[in-house]
């Protein structure tokens, strides 16, 4: 019986969850487009529906009856399951996202499908596992532009990933866990009764270089190497046509709302209300918040900056984001070994 | 000052506040199968032949269009008018509109301004037969834009409404270029540019 609540309970917060979002991955599509739309004087989708709301379901039906090609000398079997390996850990690290408060449902603990106590080591963990889908991609569909694309990925996520790590252990001392409920907790309350007690206010600098290395860790513009229009043709899913590329459409969207998602959980206290007497407003509601104040701000940078160079990217990844972190993570350390004792 | 101006990234941070102010700034879109920009008078679009205010064609079937056309898409079947030998028409007038160059030297050519283009721009057709203009459809479209085409005319400076008068004509069908009558003989009234349309020329 008790297992019975359990697996319902579980299937629930699984289905909201993963409903929420799939429904912001299709309407992040709209949002970006629109955002940008208005950064460059235009009025973007406005055909489907009122003001174009309807037009991430077009798009969508579209890429459903779309033809799905496998060009000739591709690795079938890896052609078919790279965009698979690249969706799956983009949705699967939700579970680990607190998203409002604690509460009891059928006996069962609410708030987080599951409190790991690695929840952000899994998260890591499997975006890491998310590069093989880019790279294999890459490397199945025989085609240069593609590989290089793939390499291209690899280098920059390993690059990028070194910098992420370092921003978020900053973090983990701050808070002593892994697991994200326990972040998230750590981070409510307010000091002096008007300043959050959100992580960003201790880290900064963290806070930064996470945001960057986010930026390039899902490949968008700025650093969307991968994926040079203008160089790779589209990079590692140049081959790609239909639901396998919507797939990867869907893994790059889903990687985005991860990031930020992470980034309003370690930084911005997660579901915790800026000040006391806003906590009327429920949790996931600031989690929301949060998160798409992030997301608009990878669209912002999308609008502003020009594409970095490759050397330019490896070399601000090294030379500038790497040292930055592990300086940051010193006198985060020392603070807080000064502060305990 | 430089060190400073690289750690903050004050650049980048300029750089956003000009793209997030560009958010706020109205739209240049023109949203265009609902809305449409205004087109000039003198825009030349699909051809039409027009007729006179009775409801005679204007066309008298001389060829000259066709002979000034330079993608040869024009055909002309000259005809007498059944029973009046001195009066000629267009039997048949074709118009391959799909190799029409809207050069509008057909207009400029034509002595009674029989030919004038249209404001219709939006002539995506499914069947490329349908671009194949003959006199009926011709006729037509002078019928439905008749304001654009006499708009057209006036707007080249080939007729302003008062260069042909269809008054006291006769049997003609339209009044004859002024003759040539210096050596000695007058100018007979009411030929040529009357005196409204000389006032038009010197303004213009």
């Amino acid at each position: 019986m008790e297992i019975g609540w359990m697996v319902i309970t579980a299937l629930l917060q699984i289905t909201v969850v993963l409903i929420t979002v799939l429904l912001t991955v299709a309407y992040m599509t709209y949002a970006e487009r629109k955002v940008l739309s208005f950064m460059q004087d235009r009025l973007g989708p406005m055909e489907v529906g009122p003001y174009g709301l309807l037009q991430p379901i077009a798009d969508g039906l579209k890429l459903f009856f779309k033809e799905d090609i496998i060009p000739a000398g591709a690795n079938k079997i890896i052609f078919s399951i790279a965009p698979i390996i690249c969706l799956i850990p983009a949705l699967i690290g939700f579970a680990v996202i607190p998203y409002t408060e604690g509460f009891t449902l059928f006996g069962m603990q609410g708030g987080v499908i599951a409190d790991l106590n690695v929840g952000l080591l899994y998260i890591f963990a499997f975006a890491g596992v998310g590069a093989y889908g880019v790279i294999l991609g890459g490397w199945a569909s025989n085609s240069k532009y593609a590989l290089l694309g793939g390499l291209r990925s690899a280098a920059q996520i390993i690059s990028y990933e070194l910098a992420m790590g370092f921003s978020i252990v900053g973090v983990l001392l701050l808070s002593g866990s892994l697991s994200l409920v326990s972040i998230t907790q750590a981070q409510s309350g307010t000091w002096f009764g008007f300043i959050p007690q959100w992580n960003v206010f201790l880290q900064p600098v963290a806070f930064g270089a996470y945001v960057i290395a986010a930026v390039a860790e899902t490949n968008r513009l700025p650093f969307d190497m991968p994926e040079a229009e203008s160089e790779l043709v589209a990079g590692f899913f140049t081959e790609y046509s239909g639901m396998r590329f919507a797939f990867f459409f869907l893994a790059e969207y889903g990687n985005m709302i991860l990031v930020s998602c992470l980034a309003s959980v370690l930084f911005l206290g997660g579901y915790n209300a800026p000040l006391p007497f806003l906590s009327f407003i429920p949790g996931f509601a600031w989690l929301a918040l949060k998160t798409w104040a992030l997301l608009f701000f990878f669209i912002w940078i999308r609008g502003t900056f020009p594409r970095v160079r490759f050397d330019q990217l490896m070399k601000f990844g090294w030379k500038v984001l790497i040292p930055v972190t592990l300086v940051n993570l010193l006198v985060t350390a020392l603070g807080v070994y000064i502060y305990n004792n | 000052m430089g060190l400073i101006k690289t750690v903050f990234m004050t650049e980048l941070l300029m750089g956003l506040k000009i793209v997030f102010m560009q958010m706020f700034k109205p739209y240049c879109t023109l949203q265009y199968p609902h809305v449409k920009h205004p087109i000039p008078d003198g825009y030349r679009g699909l051809m039409s032949l027009l007729r006179y205010e009775d409801g005679s064609e204007r066309c008298v079937g001389c060829s000259l269009c066709e002979a000034a056309c330079p993608s040869n898409c024009i055909k002309v079947v000259s005809d007498e008018v059944p029973g009046q030998p001195l009066v000629r028409y267009a039997r048949e007038y074709y118009l391959d509109i799909s190799r029409c160059v809207f050069c509008g030297f057909c207009t400029e050519a034509c002595p009674v301004d029989a030919l004038a283009m249209t404001k219709v721009y939006e002539a995506s057709v499914y069947d490329r037969r349908e671009l194949m203009f003959d006199k009926r459809k011709l006729y037509a479209l002078g019928e439905q834009f008749l304001e654009d085409g006499k708009a057209y005319l006036v707007a080249h400076g080939m007729d302003d409404g008062t260069l042909y008068p269809r008054e006291g004509l006769g049997d003609n069908r339209y009044a004859f270029p002024p003759v040539d009558t210096a050596h000695g003989g007058e100018q007979p009234e009411q030929i040529g540019l009357t005196r409204e349309a000389l006032e038009v020329e010197e303004i213009r």
